[in-house]
């Protein structure tokens, strides 16, 4: 995966060590480094015959779903106050963004979505610790 | 001569020869016996081997004797073991004895006997070989065990089942020679160890029982030992995490080769080249792997490998890659709760709590769990799913009462993963008491509702009659003033139009025109009267007749407390009179005055004839009393208990009677009143005296009433004798004899009569007027006693328009003469 250089905890203990911004940070940078490969990759299947009309639209779904995570994320980092680091940070993973969804662009499309699930699973999982770091009540 | 001896010798030489000849079909060769044997120590067998049978058949007989007996037997079963044999059975067959057996060849020649042989039968037991012998090889720890099994030999006489086999066993490789032979006991398998692998081995069996021969040896049975070989390949089965912090593998060996085994995992994570051992095979049981948190890595995927390793070598299972991430399988829930919550005023329902395993860390967010729980009826077949989602409770309100119920949860990770196991079953008992209440409050509202059915169908029982007519009131009548239904019913014609005719109406003027003079007045307290001018009628009409009588008519013109007859209600003439003549006329003519006069005739004395039609009359009310009514005063003139008692002598004229109670009197009393004897004209003209009271009474028939005046006889005319205009204005009567009613009718005209009341005066005195109109002869009779009884006398009788009177009367007089109608005195009686 293109995101495989990126240095992500491994496991929950990691996960809850690090500080919540840095953890946003990260988020971020995911969310970041699949904004391209995924508009690109709705551009390549949209070529694709024998796919029913469901993958298509779910595609799409998709990607304006992590564009709206995104988003949100970026709400929650405001509210939260957190660092402006984390916004300088962001700024030089743009361009090393770009160069990852270059690589991203020559997976194959198994490989892609394998790549795209696990890391939605990681970002979900961050969330999710973040969540309960941040407000504890809710169902935590 | 010669000849002669040769032929003796010819002849023994011929019998030599013979002899010879025969002798070469010699005795039967000496037969041998064989052997004895007992299969089971209760029957035996015995073969022989015969021996040269000289050529001609020859017969064996078998001669046994037991022990040192003399007794010789014969075999007794030749056949059962074959030819040249003898079976003795149970019978036959002592352990104990020994036997002397011989057998003897016999045939044409002679006979021979074998060398007697002595048979103990415990000494020659000898089994049959076992059978069914059957060979497996079977590895256990690397070490590969033959089994032998197989059955004792089979018995002829199966039910003796009590004997005990020893059992030998020989096995030897198939090329060699040498047989190594076990002891094996009393068993009928044995296992043989120390084989060599790769090796056909030949096995057999024999047996003997405790005392005796062994057996032959079995057939043989070869087997191949397997050879000793690799391991075969493990298989890798599955891998879990149960928190999603660490994961465990499990795999499955092969078969080991007849050797000992060793297993290996080893992995490598995705991108490294590093190839680690498994950290632990203990913890998760034999065969497995189990990886601790520092060994977990998330959304790496992992490569791993088992590894068998014998003596022979190794083998290697195929690789199973692992993304721990997605292998999650959490433990079932744990905690479950139930607790019934009643809300007020809501139906009771049941809520079902759970923990999640105590393993996952919910609390952090790692894990986030989904729920999901079955239930169903505890005798029920299908369970029903319910997804509850990441909740820990669940609220149940549609469960029935009083059953019982079984339910279960389980969870899985939210993302990827595996439904865990049930958690174990938990009993749900609905409380019933939910029905109960209810069952309570039907109970109560049942019990209420009965009793209140049973008091209203009691009510109505009791009450029957006035509950429906509280509830349904009579419907009354048409109260058509004048009418009377009863009359209707009847249908009398005349009676009817005299009765339309005697329709009165309340008391005009006219009456007072009428009055010509003064008539005295009682007013006594007495008795009933019908009081109530206006209303007074119904209630009186009501009273007086159980018919209903028709109150205005009562009201009506005439409401003279004439004797009610019913005729005289009929002819009503008193109110009628009281109208315009002419309806009296026409009342005159109509047939109700005849009926009225015949009545009149038929019962002279009574004036009023009781009409028994009279009831019918309802124009009259008072006319027609019922038979227990009070005396109902027709004419409402007359105030409530006033009696206006027409005094035609006395003060005390004989009351009229209102109504006819079925008895004539109460006619009597009216005319009596009226046509008083003499005296009681006098009296009349002492009336004034009497004047305070005026009233005119009206009185039924009662015996203590004035009925002393009663007299039918009496029906008589009164004649005014004088009338006073004085002060005290009085009207005289006079008392008149009259022989003949009709008389008395046309008697009037001759003399100025007064027979119209004008007016009243002073409430005490009728002022009565002269009429010159007074023709009517016929009618005047007897109602004419009636009516002018006590207003009037003579033609002023009839004309009493003072309907005091009997109605009737009235309707008599009406010959012209107008009657007073009271009720134009109406206000001043009161």
């Amino acid at each position: 995966c293109h995101t495989s250089g990126m240095p992500t905890p491994n496991g929950k203990e990691y996960a809850q060590k690090i500080p919540r911004e840095e953890l946003t940070h990260l988020i971020l940078k995911l969310l970041q480094a699949w904004k391209e490969p995924l508009s690109h990759f709705n551009q390549h299947i949209e070529h694709h015959q024998e796919l029913p009309d469901d993958s298509l639209s779910k595609a799409k779904q998709i990607s304006s779903m992590v564009h709206e995570l995104k988003t949100g994320v970026e709400k929650v980092t405001e509210k939260a106050r957190f660092s402006i680091n984390s916004l300088n940070g962001m700024a030089s993973s743009e361009a090393a963004g770009l160069s990852i969804s270059n690589e991203a662009n020559m997976m194959s499309d198994s490989d892609f979505i394998h790549c795209f699930r696990r890391d939605s699973n990681k970002v979900q999982s961050y969330l999710k610790i973040l969540k309960c770091r941040i407000m504890p009540e809710n169902s935590c | 001569m010669k000849q002669k001896l040769t032929s003796p010798v010819q002849i023994i030489l011929l019998l030599d020869l013979t002899a010879m000849g025969l002798t070469g079909q010699l005795y039967p060769g000496k037969p041998k016996i064989i052997r004895c044997r007992s299969l089971e120590k209760e029957t035996f067998s015995c073969w022989w081997k015969p021996g040269s049978d000289g050529g001609l058949p020859t017969n064996y007989t078998l001669f046994y004797s037991k022990d040192s007996e003399e007794k010789i037997y014969e075999c007794p079963d030749y056949r059962t073991s074959g030819p040249n044999s003898c079976y003795f059975d149970k019978n036959h067959t002592n352990r104990w004895t020994t036997y002397n057996i011989t057998v003897m060849a016999t045939n044409e020649i002679g006979s021979n006997s074998s060398d007697p042989q002595y048979v103990d039968v415990t000494s020659i037991v000898q089994p049959d070989a076992p059978v069914n012998l059957s060979l497996e090889t079977k590895t256990s720890a690397s070490i590969i065990h033959l089994w032998a099994k197989w059955s004792p030999p089979p018995l002829a006489d199966v039910s003796s089942n009590s004997h005990v086999y020893h059992y030998d066993l020989r096995l030897k490789p198939e090329e060699k020679e040498e047989w190594e032979k076990i002891s094996v006991g009393v068993q009928t398998q044995y296992k043989v160890i120390r084989l060599q692998a790769g090796v056909k081995y030949v096995v057999q069996v024999r047996c003997k029982l405790d005392l005796g021969e062994w057996s032959e040896w079995s057939s043989e049975r070869c087997i191949q030992i397997p050879r000793e070989s690799l391991p075969e390949k493990p298989t890798i089965i599955k891998c879990r995490s149960p928190e999603k912090e660490t994961f465990t593998c499990w795999w499955k060996p092969g078969s080991d080769g007849g050797h000992p085994t060793n297993y290996t995992l080893l992995y490598s994570k995705e991108g490294e080249e590093q190839v680690y051992e498994c950290p632990d095979y203990r913890t998760a049981g034999p065969n497995s792997c189990y990886f601790d948190k520092k060994h977990t890595s998330f959304w790496t995927i992992y490569n791993i490998t088992v590894r068998a390793t014998n003596e022979m070598g190794s083998s290697v299972s195929d690789p199973h890659y692992v993304d721990v991430t997605y292998i999650v399988e959490p433990d079932p829930p744990v905690n479950v709760t139930l607790e019934l919550k009643k809300p007020i005023n809501r139906k009771p329902y049941l809520v079902l709590t759970w923990s999640p395993p105590p393993l996952a860390d919910v609390r952090s967010g790692w894990l986030t769990l989904e729920y999901e729980l079955r239930l169903k009826p505890e005798e029920g077949e299908e369970w029903e799913t319910i997804f509850v989602g990441q909740q820990t409770q669940y609220k149940m309100f549609s469960l029935n009462p009083g059953k019982k119920y079984i339910v279960q949860i389980h969870c899985k990770p939210d993302h990827h993963g595996s439904w865990s196991e049930w958690s174990p079953e938990k009993y749900i008992q609905i409380p019933a008491d939910f029905r109960v209440k209810d069952m309570v409050v039907w109970i109560v509202v049942g019990v209420l509702s009965s009793l209140v059915c049973l008091i209203m169908s009691w009510t109505m029982v009791l009450k029957g009659y006035r509950m429906i007519a509280f509830i349904l009131p009579p419907v009354p009548g048409p109260k058509i003033k004048g009418i009377d239904t009863h009359l209707l019913e009847t249908g009398k014609p005349e009676e009817l139009l005299s009765a339309l005719g005697c329709h009165g109406f309340p008391p005009t003027s006219d009456c007072e025109e009428l009055l010509i003079e003064y008539l005295e007045v009682e007013d006594s307290e007495d008795q009933q009267l019908m009081p109530s001018h206006d209303n007074g009628h119904p209630s009186k009409n009501a009273k007086m007749i159980p018919k209903e009588t028709d109150s205005d008519s009562g009201r009506g013109s005439c409401d003279s407390p004439s004797l009610l007859s019913e005729k005289c209600r009929a002819s009503c003439a008193l109110p009628s009179t009281l109208q315009t003549q002419d309806i009296r006329d026409a009342q005159e003519n109509k047939g109700g005055k005849r009926s009225w006069e015949t009545q009149c005739i038929a019962s002279e004395q009574t004036i009023l004839l009781s009409n028994n039609e009279s009831t019918k009359s309802s124009t009259w009310p008072a006319a027609q009393l019922p038979n227990d009514q009070p005396p109902v005063f027709a004419y409402h003139s007359t105030a409530d208990a006033h009696r206006i008692i027409l005094s035609t002598t006395n003060v005390n004229i004989a009351p009229v009677l209102v109504g006819n109670e079925e008895k004539h009197q109460s006619q009597y009393p009216i005319t009596e009143t009226v046509h008083d004897d003499m005296e009681k004209q006098r009296e009349m003209e002492n009336l004034h005296s009497k004047r305070d009271q005026t009233a005119v009474q009206v009185k039924q028939n009662r015996p203590n009433d004035k009925s002393p005046f009663l007299n039918p006889k009496l029906m008589d005319y009164v004649e005014v004798h004088k009338v006073r205009q004085d002060e005290e204005p009085a009207v005289l009567l006079k008392h008149k004899k009259n022989s003949g009613k009709t008389e008395k009718y046309t008697i009037p005209g001759t003399s100025k009569e007064y027979t119209k009341v004008s007016t009243v005066v002073d409430h005490n005195i009728l002022v009565l007027m002269p009429d010159s109109r007074i023709q009517h002869t016929s009618v005047s009779q007897e109602p004419a006693m009636e009516t002018s009884q006590n207003l009037q006398q003579g033609q002023a009788e009839k004309n009493m328009s003072y309907c005091l009177t009997v109605p009737s009367e009235c309707k008599r007089e009406t010959s012209g003469s107008e009657y007073v109608d009271p009720s134009s005195f109406m206000p001043s009686f009161k």
